[in-house]
């Protein structure tokens, strides 16, 4: 049974998605998206610590399995997914090629869905792939200029981060005993493995793109930027946590590689308040909120890197907790934006309210899940800088956010009575409601520490100042913050445009060497010429 | 020693027939017209293609290569065909191509009613059984002269594929191509004689015995493999493949990039590995491993910069050939060489074969559909043939070497050899050539994704034609399904450690 | 200088002045003739290795001779393609030039089939 349900958290969308080849299934596709996660919610119920499921009995065998920190994550991932189907199902009716639309949602969503059962490391490879064409059309498919330039540099980072992962995963693989391809296995041998800084570095930058790590978070603002609501929503929420459990799952807390997690905090923190700094230049609340994206992200790697470097063996499921609660808030968030789009202003305050509510609560306003999640994270993070600095970032995620909470009246909708659609706003409230209910049954449920603790008076007042402190910030951004420059959205971007541009500038040049070399003259001498090369080559490599 | 040299094997008539079958459809296609051609060439590849698969089995079974001894002389004065694991691999992948070919090409080269004899139907479907018959000889001779008589029937049965309209164009490309190949095999030929001048023996598996490491064996060793490189079109020796590759029919083209350039390369493999093991050094290996890797970047930039679609798919085999060449470095003249670079080579073989006749076929329909193949005019044909462009995504995926693509198994085989034996630049290598490979397809991909209105138009193009270039563009991405056998075909008949110790 | 070493010498020059041919003549015409004498170059290589051959006892070694044949037929064979195709393409073009076929960029060339 749980076997079955493992296979089918990825199964299911991907026999879907191969349904689509039937253009009369293809149309009615998008009402059936909210129903693709069910068996990975299920799952995340009921597969945790189950017997790993393994097929076939050739040279590979490929594994699914689901530990903690995973199903966790695979659980509010699954209830997202749901949440933003159904939110889609209404949101692009009408629109163009819906089926389009509804492969690269079921591509993306076997893939993310995917990395967290994977348990052996050519189907995280897979799993990492498929998410990657999918949310590459999910980002292409409003096709506005801005949009495919975001596909482009998506599609462009994420398969060099793949391919970075991929030499360190045959690297890992040669040191497993037994050449085993597990990722359980890999991540016991990694501390001792020869190469091993060179292997920790590759898995840092792979994983650390797909997660929005700054220098290369450019792809989070433009992508999440330019893609239709529903599709920002999981993109932001569920798909960049592919970054963050491929950091889980093979990082040991080991004392072998605590310098590793020692850069992986210092990475972690700087994201964490570099994206706030460039976060509040933006006036686009889809963009501010991507850029909230990458500072979260860069604090789940804080905690993950800090946690190893202090050997927490807690930190694991710690950091998956913080990062489930930003799955479910941020998603509740991007589903926000469409809705105001679609209601007028005076309709907006009980929104507003509670979307202020939920926000300040990310930079962890008791009793808001927020709060809890950033409670939890206090073990690893330790008391040392790292600590301060994430004080520093709970300030800040409060004034970014509250600055998209401002910002995102702006795109209300002008007509008088508009009215967001049930089909909008009952998702957008679900996940509302979830993102403040969820953290504290898993809280409850898991070995994570007492709610009396939390409740302690000098626990509350930690998470109380920072929320204050950032929203005088947000006051005085509210009336000051138009001297502020204005940074393009994916900021260093501009760097990578110019070693495209670079590049793009070479290919003429090898044309016109092509049509050299292609002379019959020029090609017989080759001819000639390799010959002789190759006898001086046998000969020398004699000598 | 990979061979037992004098030994016919039970089963060894399957080689015989694996050649004669083929033949035998040549003239009956020949002699019965170009209305019966079609049908007959079909079963031909049909039955190729059974033979194929009892060859793997008795192969698979046996552990050991088949043998088969023509008219019961011994090597070295008689003529020995055997079918190693890689034999029979080649020989599987060979005939599911040229299947998969066959079916697609019944609408462009069936003959027009009330027309007794057609020329095009009729020279295309002998050409390709001819094509068969000179791959399977190339794939089981077992003595380097036959291989060059194998050779030269394959490049007179490619040559007249590429010029099957009779446009001054593909004639050209034509010409071109049969005069360098020409170089190229009297190269070959020259080597041959100095080998057997210095041996008395052009038996694969006696070579491999005697081979010493002196100047004529030297000699031989590089114009043999200099002339290979020609028909091979390994850059920079590539100046004839794009002009016909891209000039040809779609079928044609499927059937030359996919399957004819595997017959030189195949040789170059039997005799680096097979015959001269002895003789090739480290230093000759990187140096075929650098025209490889210059070939991948060279050819993956040209690509991108390509107007024409076909002449892009084109490149991108001017790419993936160098590909092949990887493991040469990997594999040849190391002490410890890496068995896995072998099967990773093969498994690239078989990827590129099956990705890249698709991915011709499907540019083929693209320009039936609308009329031409300009790159920049191709938005919205995914409205209009989406199984075509869900083709040519799968077979690009397989040639990027995504997951489960034998293309991404064949890369993590030879990423494995390459960091096992410390040669971490054909890593980088690898892994950027993919990247590369990337662009130009999703290049494409994200043009013929886009939405126009009204739709482009589909022409003549007919689901079922549709669906025969989807099922290749499948074969080809659950090749690394490959990776699920228990036991490792590629490797049977292969020494216990590739290369012999110097 | 004994035979052998004039064959083999003469094999030589005949190779040297092929590849010369084949690198230096535009015309295709020319370029198959000049493969011919490249490939008679090698036949008498051949030559050469059955006369060696013989000196290990036998009167001559059949086998080279063999080749030849083999060999002869076939560089008959592609000579006769050759030549057709040269035929066609002066029918199709007005002269059989190889150069000036490759496309450059931005051009297109026309209808591949």
């Amino acid at each position: 049974m749980t076997e079955f349900l493992l296979v089918a958290t990825p199964g299911l969308p991907l026999a879907l998605a191969a349904a689509c080849v039937l253009p009369a299934v293809r149309v009615r596709m998008l009402p059936l998206l909210a129903l693709a996660p069910a068996p990975g919610l299920v799952a995340a119920l009921l597969a945790v610590h189950a017997p790993p499921a393994t097929f076939g009995a050739g040279l590979y065998r490929p594994t699914f399995a689901l530990d903690a920190p995973g199903a966790l994550l695979l659980g509010v991932a699954a209830l997202l997914w749901i949440a933003a189907g159904a939110y889609a199902a209404t949101y692009q009716r009408g629109a163009a090629n819906p089926g389009r639309f509804a492969v690269c949602w079921l591509l993306a969503l076997a893939g993310c869905l995917g990395v967290f059962v994977a348990a052996d490391m050519p189907l995280l490879y897979l799993a990492l792939a498929l998410l990657t064409l999918g949310a590459t059309g999910l980002v292409f498919h409003d096709e506005t200029p801005r949009a495919r330039r975001a596909a482009a540099l998506y599609i462009g980072l994420a398969l060099c981060a793949e391919s970075l992962v991929l030499v360190a995963m045959v690297t890992l693989a040669s040191a497993t005993p037994d050449g085993s391809l597990l990722i359980r296995d890999a991540a016991a041998a990694l501390p001792a493995m020869p190469g091993r800084d060179t292997t920790l570095l590759l898995l840092i930058v792979g994983f650390g793109v797909k997660a929005g790590l700054v220098p290369l978070h450019v792809w989070m603002p433009l992508a999440h930027g330019a893609a239709p609501m529903p599709a920002s929503a999981v993109l932001s929420g569920a798909v960049v946590k592919a970054g963050i459990i491929g950091l889980l799952r093979f990082l040991p807390v080991d004392s072998a590689i605590a310098h590793a997690g020692s850069l992986l905090a210092v990475a972690g923190m700087l994201t964490a308040l570099y994206a706030v700094a460039v976060g509040i230049t933006q006036q686009h609340p889809k963009v501010v909120l991507a850029y909230s994206s990458v500072s979260q992200m860069g604090f789940v790697a804080a905690v993950i890197g800090a946690g190893i470097a202090h050997g927490d063996a807690a930190m694991p499921l710690l950091a998956a907790f913080y990062a489930g609660h930003h799955v479910l808030l941020k998603g509740a968030m991007f589903l926000l934006v469409g809705v105001v789009a679609a209601t007028s202003a005076d309709r907006l305050r009980g929104t507003l309210v509670l979307a202020a509510v939920l926000a300040v609560g990310l930079g962890g306003l008791p009793p808001t899940g927020g709060f809890i999640a950033k409670y939890a994270v206090k073990g690893p993070l330790g008391d040392g800088w790292v600590a301060t600095a994430a004080a520093v970032s709970a300030v800040g995620t409060t004034l970014l956010m509250l600055h998209f909470v401002r910002r995102v009246q702006t795109v209300a909708a002008t007509a008088p009575d508009a009215r967001a659609a049930p089909g909008l706003a009952g998702p957008w409230l679900a996940m509302a409601a979830a993102s403040l209910v969820v953290p504290w049954a898993l809280y409850a449920m898991l070995p994570l520490g007492t709610a009396g603790d939390a409740f302690a008076p000098y626990a509350l007042w930690a998470g109380l100042w920072p929320v204050l402190i950032g929203g005088a910030l947000a006051i005085a951004l509210a009336r000051w913050g138009a001297g502020l420059p204005r940074v393009p959205d994916g900021d260093v971007v501009v760097v990578i445009d110019g070693a495209v541009r670079g590049a793009s500038a070479a290919t003429p040049r090898a044309v016109a060497a092509d049509a050299v070399l292609r002379r019959w003259p020029a090609a017989t001498l080759l001819l000639v010429g390799i010959a002789a090369a190759l006898a001086a080559a046998i000969t020398a490599g004699r000598g | 020693m990979p061979f037992v040299a004098d030994l016919a094997t039970p089963g060894g008539a399957l080689l015989v027939l694996a050649i004669a079958v083929p033949a035998i459809g040549v003239l009956a296609a020949f002699a019965l017209g170009s209305r019966h051609a079609a049908r007959i060439a079909i079963a031909v590849v049909a039955a190729g293609f059974a033979l194929a698969v009892a060859v793997a089995a008795r192969v698979l079974a046996d552990g050991a290569p088949l043998v088969y001894v023509l008219g019961n002389w011994r090597p070295p004065l008689g003529v020995a065909l055997r079918a190693d694991g890689l034999a029979a691999v080649m020989m599987l992948v060979t005939t599911v191509v040229l299947f998969f070919v066959a079916l697609f090409a019944r609408a462009d080269f069936a003959t027009p009613a009330g027309v007794r004899d057609a020329r095009a139907p009729l020279v295309f479907w002998t050409m390709l059984l001819a094509i068969l018959a000179a791959l399977n000889v190339c794939f089981l001779a077992g003595d380097l002269f036959t291989l060059y008589v194998a050779l030269e029937l394959l490049t007179f049965a490619a040559v007249p594929l590429v010029a099957l309209d009779g446009s001054a164009e593909t004639l050209r490309a034509a010409l071109r191509y049969l005069l360098f190949a020409l170089a190229g095999s009297l190269l070959y030929l020259a080597g041959t004689a100095l080998l057997y001048g210095a041996y008395g023996t052009l038996d694969i598996a006696l070579l491999a015995g005697r081979a010493r490491a002196d100047a004529a064996t030297t000699v031989a060793a590089a114009l043999m493999t200099a002339g290979l490189l020609a028909k091979t079109a390994l850059f920079p020796l590539h100046l004839w493949l794009p002009p016909a590759h891209a000039g040809a029919p779609a079928a044609a083209s499927a059937v030359l990039s996919g399957l004819v350039v595997k017959g030189s390369y195949f040789i170059v493999l039997r005799l680096w590995l097979d015959a001269l093991p002895a003789v090739i050094t480290p230093a000759a290996a990187q140096f075929i491993g650098a025209l490889g890797a210059a070939a991948i970047v060279f050819g993956s930039a040209v690509a991108i910069a390509q107007p024409r679609l076909k002449l892009m798919v084109a490149y991108s085999t001017v790419a993936q050939i160098g590909y092949l060449f990887l493991l040469f470095p990997l594999a040849v003249g190391l002490a410890h060489p890496e068995a896995t670079a072998i099967t990773g080579g093969m498994l690239q073989v078989a990827s590129h074969a099956t990705a890249k006749a698709a991915m011709f076929m499907a540019a083929g329909l693209v320009y039936a559909a609308l009329g031409h193949d300009r790159v920049a005019d191709l938005t919205g044909v995914a409205r209009t043939l989406p199984i075509t462009v869900a083709a040519f995504a799968l077979s690009g995926i397989a040639l990027i070497g995504l997951p489960p693509a034998g293309g991404f198994v064949a890369k993590w085989l030879l990423l494995s050899a390459a960091l096992a034996t410390a040669q971490w630049w054909w890593a980088v290598v690898i892994v950027v050539g993919g990247l590369l490979t990337a662009c130009y397809v999703f290049g494409v991909l994200g043009r013929t994704l886009a939405t126009v209105d009204p739709p482009p138009p589909r022409g003549a193009v007919t689901r079922g034609r549709e669906a025969v270039v989807l099922g290749l563009a499948i074969v080809a991405t659950v090749l690394g399904f490959a990776a699920f056998a228990p036991v490792d075909l590629v490797q049977v008949g292969r020494p216990p450690v590739a290369g012999v110790p110097r | 200088m004994g035979d052998v070493t004039l064959f083999g010498v003469a094999g030589a020059v005949l190779a040297g002045l092929g590849v010369y041919g084949l690198i230096a003549s535009p015309q295709p015409l020319r370029k198959i003739l000049a493969l011919n004498v490249l490939g008679t170059g090698v036949f008498l290589l051949f030559g050469v290795v059955a006369r060696r051959g013989a000196a290990a006892g036998l009167g001559a070694d059949p086998v080279p001779q063999a080749l030849v044949i083999t060999g002869i037929v076939v560089a008959f064979a592609a000579t006769a393609l050759a030549v057709a195709l040269t035929l066609a393409l002066t029918r199709a073009a007005g002269s059989a030039s190889l150069e000036s076929d490759a496309p450059a960029v931005g051009e297109d060339p026309g209808p591949p089939r």
